[in-house]
Formats: structure tokens, C-alpha cells, sequence
């Protein structure tokens, strides 16, 4: 009896608990003073539904007229969404900058964000964007190439309900590496989602409302990434 | 006897009951010295920490539609975590003869489980809207909100998801506290006090 009454009494005590992660040693790059910051890879408009019914909202996003031409090669798509996959749908990275961004592209709007949240925080001597890779001398003076990729943007359904409520979101990347050796000196995901919870018909009837939604929502992935970048950097000067 | 046997049999409901609260919380291991850290160390009153929500629960398991909560009151986890912030940056948390007030209203604090194919996607929220005064004038030096969310698919019955999506969101809003270049002026006694 005394036997199963400790047992129970050290199950309590150990049976909850739980073994912290490993935590990696904090990266040190506070050396680093000149970065160069450049976007690459594709990016997916993508509008996430997750849901145990996929596919009940598309025919009232392809009404947005947002998608234009686009409409078409959507279609397939859906039927391929309605027949089971909870993706609602994907557009080809051709059309991203298209989605009623005007000139901007979803890349350079986070790595836009990045830039300045950095320079705001005079951590930095230079801070210079580029469209590729750098080469020469552009490539030598940088201490770091941080690369920025957007995989996904769009809208994401966030909360259950009547109405549900979508919010805008990017998911994005970002790696910093030492020139040269290519060695990768730190790297996060930023998984931004807005902050404003909104039914779908508030996207659908707006189009300049959901342009502003979905350009915030990038910027916020780049400051949230920026702020990552400084918070592991540390407080060196 | 009994007693010893009836105290392990409470003793295990109880601590085995994670369904009754999540254990939110700011991990002390995670938290560096950041921009925060270059303004001059100063003494920081930390409070009043105001829970704002409209409800104590931060939402709803959408099986067992059971309340889910946190263990601990939120005004405390949030207390808290900013007690570790200001102190990892070099500075005092004093109630008396501060050099600045820190204080937060917690707006948001929830989390939503949204329940699909095998899998579930998780979006925890965390707003603050932190308010600096100086601790010998009361002038507001700096009004601001941070916003920290995080999203991540897991599967549905995953016991350290909540947490988890919870505790990331905490930190990200504390990660931007401590990044926020209007804040380091705000310590440093700067007035930067516009609201956003």
C-alpha cells in the first residue's frame, strides 16, 4: 500500500514534467555593420482556408475581380480544392506582383520594412538593397548578405465562427551569411499575420482596403524580422 | 495511510490537469540584452500590468468546447515577462524612487484552434498597449501597442502546440518591445509619446 501511495505521489510530481529544448549557444554577429540585403525566390498568393470543408469559400473569392485574367487558370484549382485539397487556391509567382500591388512585389515590400526598421535602429553603418546577388567590390564591403524570401502571402482564415474571420498574412524568410564563405550566421521565419480579424465580404467589396491589408501585413513581416535580427544581435554598438 | 494514498491520487489529477490551464509564460533562458540595453540603466516601476479582456478565457477547445485559460492570471505572466525584459537589459525593477514607470494594459490574449483535415492551425495573439511615464514628473514619454501573434499548423490534439503558439506570441511582442528604438528614448527620458 505505502509502495503504490509513493508511486503515485512520485507520478504526480514527474509524470507532468517536461525536458526544456536544448538551447543552441545565442548567435553572435554584433561585428556585423554593413549588410547587404537582397530578395529572391518565388511567391505564392495563397488563400488559406484550413478547414474540415476546403473549398466553400472559392467561388466567392474568384467574385473579388482581383484576379482579372487569372480567373481562368484558377478554375482548375478550385475543382482540385473541392475535391480535397485544403489548399483554396495558388497563384504562379508570374502573377504576385499583380494582385493589386501596383509596382511593389511582395519581396519588396518585407525586405522595404526590413531595411528601415533596421536603419531606425542606428545598429547599422550601411544597410544597402539589392535586386540579386551583389558582385565586386558591392560584395566585399558588406560584413553580412541577408536574404530574404517571401513563400507565401495572402489571406488566412483565422477564427471560427458566424461570420469567420480571415486575416491578411505572409510567411517569410530570412537568412544572413558571411560573404565569401557562404557559412549561415543566423536565420528565422516569420510567419506575420495581420491583427485586424475581418469577414470575408470586408475583402471581397474593397479593393483598396485589401491592398492596404496585405501590404501592411508584408511590412509587418519585415519589421517582425528586423526585430528578430536586432533582438539576437544583441545590444553591441 | 489512506490519507498518504488519497494526497498522491489528488496530487496526480491535479498535476497531470493541463486541460484546466496553459502554462504561458516568458522562458528566462530566451531573453538577451537587445536595443533596450544601450539606453542608461535606470530604475523601472513596472505596473500597473491591467487585464483589458473582455473574457478571462483565451478561447475555446473546439472538440471538448471547454474554456481554455492560463494557469497563472495573465497580468502576471505579462509582469513578468517584462520584469525579465528590463532586467536583461541592464536595468532595475525598484517601486520606489523610479526613474520610469512602465506600465501595460493586456488587450489580447487568445488563442483560436481552427480544426481541418488531421491537423489543426493555431493562431495565438498577444496585444499590449505599454504606457512610459517618467517616474518623477508623470509626463508621458511613449504610448504604444505591440502586437504579437503567431500561426503555426500541429496536430490536433498536440498538448504543447497551445502553449507553445501562446509563448511564441508573447515573445514576439516582448521582442519588439525590447528592439523599439522610441522606447530606448523613452528610458532615456525622450518624450516620443505618440500612440500607435
Amino acid at each position: 500500500m505505502r509502495a503504490v501511495a509513493v508511486l503515485l505521489i512520485l507520478l504526480a510530481l514527474a509524470g507532468c514534467a517536461t525536458t526544456p529544448p536544448p538551447r543552441s549557444a545565442a548567435p553572435s554577429f554584433e561585428h556585423v555593420r554593413q549588410l547587404a540585403v537582397v530578395v529572391s525566390g518565388d511567391s505564392t498568393f495563397t488563400v488559406l482556408e484550413h478547414r474540415a470543408e476546403p473549398g466553400r469559400t472559392f467561388d466567392e473569392i474568384l467574385q473579388w475581380g482581383m484576379f482579372g485574367s487569372y480567373r481562368s487558370v484558377l478554375r482548375p484549382i478550385a475543382e482540385l480544392v473541392h475535391r480535397g485539397i485544403n489548399w483554396l487556391l495558388e497563384v504562379d509567382n508570374t502573377s504576385d506582383a499583380r494582385v493589386d500591388l501596383g509596382d511593389l512585389t511582395p519581396r519588396a515590400a518585407v525586405a522595404g520594412a526590413f531595411v528601415r526598421a533596421l536603419e531606425a535602429s542606428g545598429r547599422f553603418d550601411e544597410i544597402r538593397a539589392y535586386g540579386r546577388e551583389p558582385l565586386g567590390e558591392d560584395r566585399r564591403r558588406a560584413d553580412a548578405i541577408v536574404r530574404i524570401t517571401v513563400p507565401a502571402w495572402g489571406l488566412v482564415r483565422v477564427q471560427d465562427g458566424d461570420p469567420e474571420l480571415l486575416s491578411a498574412f505572409a510567411d517569410a524568410r530570412v537568412e544572413m551569411v558571411a560573404p565569401g564563405s557562404g557559412v549561415t550566421i543566423w536565420a528565422t521565419g516569420e510567419d506575420a499575420t495581420g491583427a485586424e480579424r475581418l469577414p470575408l465580404r470586408a475583402f471581397t467589396r474593397d479593393r483598396e482596403f485589401t491592398r492596404q491589408q496585405l501590404l501592411g501585413v508584408l511590412e509587418r513581416a519585415g519589421q517582425r524580422m528586423a526585430s528578430e535580427l536586432l533582438y539576437a544581435r544583441g545590444a553591441g554598438r | 495511510m489512506r490519507a498518504l494514498l488519497l494526497l498522491g491520487v489528488l496530487a496526480l489529477a491535479a498535476g497531470c490537469a493541463s486541460a484546466v490551464g496553459l502554462d504561458v509564460g516568458y522562458p528566462a533562458d530566451g531573453v538577451n540584452r537587445a536595443l533596450l540595453a544601450s539606453a542608461t540603466p535606470r530604475r523601472v516601476a513596472i505596473g500597473p500590468i491591467t487585464d483589458r479582456r473582455r473574457e478571462a478565457r483565451l478561447g475555446i477547445e473546439p472538440e471538448s468546447k471547454k474554456d481554455v485559460v492560463t494557469r497563472r492570471p495573465v497580468s502576471e505572466i505579462v509582469r513578468d515577462a517584462l520584469a525579465l525584459e528590463v532586467a536583461a537589459n541592464g536595468h532595475t525593477a525598484a517601486a520606489d524612487r523610479a526613474d520610469v514607470a512602465l506600465a501595460a494594459d493586456v488587450e489580447e490574449f487568445r488563442l483560436d484552434v481552427l480544426r481541418g483535415y488531421g491537423s489543426a492551425q493555431f493562431v495565438g495573439k498577444v496585444v499590449l498597449a505599454v504606457a512610459v511615464t517618467d517616474g518623477r514628473t508623470g509626463q508621458r514619454l511613449l504610448a504604444r501597442r505591440y502586437v504579437g501573434i503567431n500561426r503555426r499548423r500541429a496536430e490536433a490534439d498536440s498538448e504543447s502546440a497551445p502553449r507553445e503558439t501562446m509563448d511564441t506570441a508573447l515573445a514576439r511582442a516582448m521582442h519588439d518591445l525590447a528592439t523599439d528604438p522610441d522606447l530606448v528614448r523613452a528610458f532615456s527620458g525622450i518624450s516620443t509619446a505618440t500612440a500607435r
